[in-house]
């Protein structure tokens, strides 16, 4: 039996399939003059479902989802699913009145509770509903109703959103939507193609001496810069990052290893996000990077932000034991700018505490926040941290963080990211420079 | 050297063990040239050619690569040159990794099965891409490097940890956990999660990295989740459904993996029992004609 385009586990049209039915039915609805709407249903929390019940539990609650749409469908929708827990209705002779009340319908019929095993599941759902305009095509349509799901999602879930009532509606939204999806194109072709690299920025302590190097992602496509502000927001949505950031250890640790290598030895730091140190495997793959680079762990550091280090969820406090087990060492990143916890400081495994540039900025004139900077540098020294300030550009910032007590700076004044060959160089002519 | 017993110590004892005892094949300098070629948009292919040529195990890999069978070029390929421009360059970047691979570990008795082994899923896996189509851009080619890097993780693992044999043992018999989950365990990373890594830092293209990192992953190929990629999906059931039929032609029967993997490799790959056994017998008789050739 010719099984392509049949979602195996429900039996509907899966997204291929749907997306052929679609167009056929927008193509006789635009001929007959009839209206045709779509109902994209999104089963909120799924992954939570998944992470509880398992993939079979999950594959489960999807299987019912279904035969619940199929039990009532006596309005002739034409189902399919479009994703592991998305739906679309397409619904022939449905304005948009009858369609936000089909929605309606289903929103309450998903809502009954649901039996899983031994538990009671009580099932909600985001809804998304647009009809279709003069002339629109079936992608745009389809794309609205997915769009005004998400903002049904956004607002909380268990809703029906019409398409045009979102916060940024129909189109606008659909096009930052679109804009996003082209920058996780473009990262996912930059991770096949060698887009991506990391660049290097010295981190000098007022002795001379250099303290590290941290390692910064860049995205780079058929020449055209993608900037970090764009791709990591993106990143962490997708859950891309994970991998991301398992790539920038390891081409960290390369790099570091490169540089011992060459007598250069020097302390690579390398950002790890939150979606990296909830990740069970994270410790397993610090572990890979360090044994495929054969690296000295003494020569990795983590940059880890404040509140991740406040969080007192075990998997991410055995990730970080785990790290320092290794041998690798910890900064506290951004300190300052969330909720910082005196109380909890002393608790922090970190040998390093890097103040975020807001603290720089208003240096040298404004004396209060002088008066913080010199205070949590005394504080950070007596907790035998080394002390670092972040986005230095000019002398009389720098003299007044030493003044303050700061022990080392980072910033455009010693020098910008480099490329991995550009830092080797850089650090060669400071060694040269050390030695003479 | 570290001696290790099967009664293993703590992860936290091992964790603090430093892990620069043993040398990880250092990626090899001719990758660090191709990856520049490719990037720079016009590759020097004199320059690639020149670089190849200064290592003969390397060359001698490429020129073979290019007259196997799979490739069905009906010129045979002479020179380091000629292999490069039949191939191209980036299948040419592939089979340079795969020699090199080989060639990072010391030869010892042990390796040799596992690296005959990899190499024959490897062939099996680029035939099977001929019989079934090229789907989800996964070439012979790119099936072949998979089947040789699927398992790169174990020699590296092997290496470090003398207890790590014995874990593999009871992983490939245990019917019911993920391969992986025996190995973390005992250990503080998996085959699958160094192998991964090691093939990031050789420059392979992601979705080999992504599927060498989730080929034990039975969950996630059931599920059908968008995590791994389509084309990730395939190489992993291309490489599982090799692996069946070298251990049943072969008659060894190491691992229960089939039995975890089997359905949703077949399923992902849309093929039925029936044609399962048509499909080995050609793709056995396929490499023997090659083996003679």
């Amino acid at each position: 039996m010719d099984t392509a385009g049949i979602d195996p586990l429900t039996g509907f049209l899966d997204r291929h399939g749907c997306l052929r039915n679609a167009a056929r039915l927008t193509e006789h609805a635009h001929r007959d003059q009839k209206p045709l709407s779509a109902i994209w249903v999104n089963l909120d929390r799924f992954r939570k479902i998944n992470g509880s019940l398992g993939m079979g539990g999950g594959d489960a609650v999807i299987a019912k989802m279904g035969d619940r749409l199929r039990s009532r469908n006596e309005h002739r929708a034409h189902i399919a699913r479009m994703g592991s827990d998305e739906f679309l209705l397409l619904a022939p002779a449905h304005g948009c009145e009858e369609a936000a009340s089909l929605a309606s319908e289903l929103l309450q019929l998903i809502a009954q509770p649901m039996e899983v095993g031994a538990m009671s599941l009580y099932p909600t759902c985001s809804v998304g509903v647009a009809s279709l305009e003069y002339a629109e095509e079936a992608e745009s349509l389809l794309q609205r109703a997915e769009h005004a799901m998400h903002e049904a999602k956004r607002q909380g879930g268990g809703r029906v959103v019409q398409s045009g009532d979102e916060q940024l509606p129909g189109r606008l939204g659909i096009k930052l939507a679109r804009e996003e999806l082209e920058v996780e194109h473009k990262l996912h072709a930059a991770l096949q193609i060698g887009g991506l690299y990391l660049h290097y920025q010295p981190i000098v302590s007022f002795n001379g001496r250099i303290e590290a190097i941290e390692a910064l992602m860049r995205c780079e496509l058929n020449g055209e810069m993608v900037p970090p502000v764009k791709f990591i927001p993106v990143a962490e949505k997708t859950g891309l990052v994970i991998r991301l950031g398992e790539w920038s250890l390891m081409q960290g640790a390369m790099q570091a290893k490169r540089l011992s290598d060459l007598g250069l030895p020097t302390k690579v730091a390398v950002n790890v996000s939150r979606a990296q140190l909830t990740a069970p495997k994270f410790s397993q793959a610090l572990y890979a990077a360090l044994l495929c680079s054969d690296v000295e762990p003494r020569l990795i550091e983590l940059e880890i932000t404040e509140s991740l280090f406040m969080d007192v969820s075990e998997l991410v406090q055995s990730n970080m034991r785990a790290a320092i087990a290794m041998g690798v060492s910890l900064s506290i990143d951004d300190f300052g700018t969330g909720y910082s916890c005196l109380a909890t400081l002393k608790d922090i495994p970190a040998g390093k505490l890097k103040l975020d540039r807001a603290f720089v900025v208003p240096l040298p004139e404004d004396r209060r926040v002088y008066a913080v900077v010199k205070a949590i540098s005394q504080l950070g020294r007596e907790l035998g941290m080394t002390v670092v300030a972040e986005g230095v550009e000019n002398e009389q910032q720098s003299c007044a963080l030493q003044d303050a007590g700061v022990d080392a700076i980072q910033g455009y004044l010693h020098a910008r990211p480099m490329s991995a060959d550009a830092v080797t160089g850089w650090l060669d002519h400071q060694a040269a420079l050390l030695k003479a | 050297m570290t001696t290790e017993t099967t009664q293993s110590p703590s992860v936290e004892e091992i964790y603090a063990r430093t892990v620069l005892d043993i040398g990880i094949p250092p990626r090899p300098t001719i990758l660090d040239i191709l990856a520049r070629e490719l990037r720079s948009g016009e590759p020097d292919f004199g320059r690639i050619a020149q670089c190849v040529s200064e290592d003969v195990s390397l060359s001698a890999g490429l020129i073979k690569t290019a007259n196997s069978p799979f490739f069905g070029f009906r010129v045979r390929a002479r020179t380091v040159s000629h292999a490069l421009t039949m191939l191209g360059i980036n299948i040419a970047g592939k089979a340079i990794a795969g020699v090199a691979l080989r060639n990072a570990f010391p030869a010892s008795p042990a390796l040799e099965r596992f690296w005959d082994a990899s190499a024959r899923i490897a062939e099996y896996s680029g035939h099977l891409v001929g019989l079934l189509g090229v789907r989800e851009g996964i070439r012979s080619d790119d099936a072949y490097t998979f089947g040789l890097f699927r398992d790169c993780g174990m020699p590296v693992l092997m290496r470090k940890f003398p207890a790590y044999r014995d874990t593999l043992l009871r992983a490939n018999a245990n019917p019911d956990k993920r391969f992986t989950a025996i190995e973390d365990e005992d250990f503080p990373t998996n085959h699958a999660i160094v192998g991964c890594m090691l093939a990031q830092s050789w420059s392979l293209p992601e979705e080999i990295c992504l599927a060498i990192r989730h080929h034990h992953d039975f969950l996630l190929m059931q599920s059908g989740a968008i995590s791994l990629p389509p084309a990730s999906r395939r190489l992993v059931a291309l490489a599982q459904l090799a692996e069946y039929i070298h251990q049943q032609h072969s008659g060894m029967n190491q691992t229960e993996e089939w039995a975890k993997l089997g359905m949703a490799s077949l399923s992902t790959l849309e093929l039925g029992q029936v044609q399962l056994d048509e499909l080995a017998a050609q793709v056995v008789a396929h490499s023997a004609q090659a083996d003679i050739e």
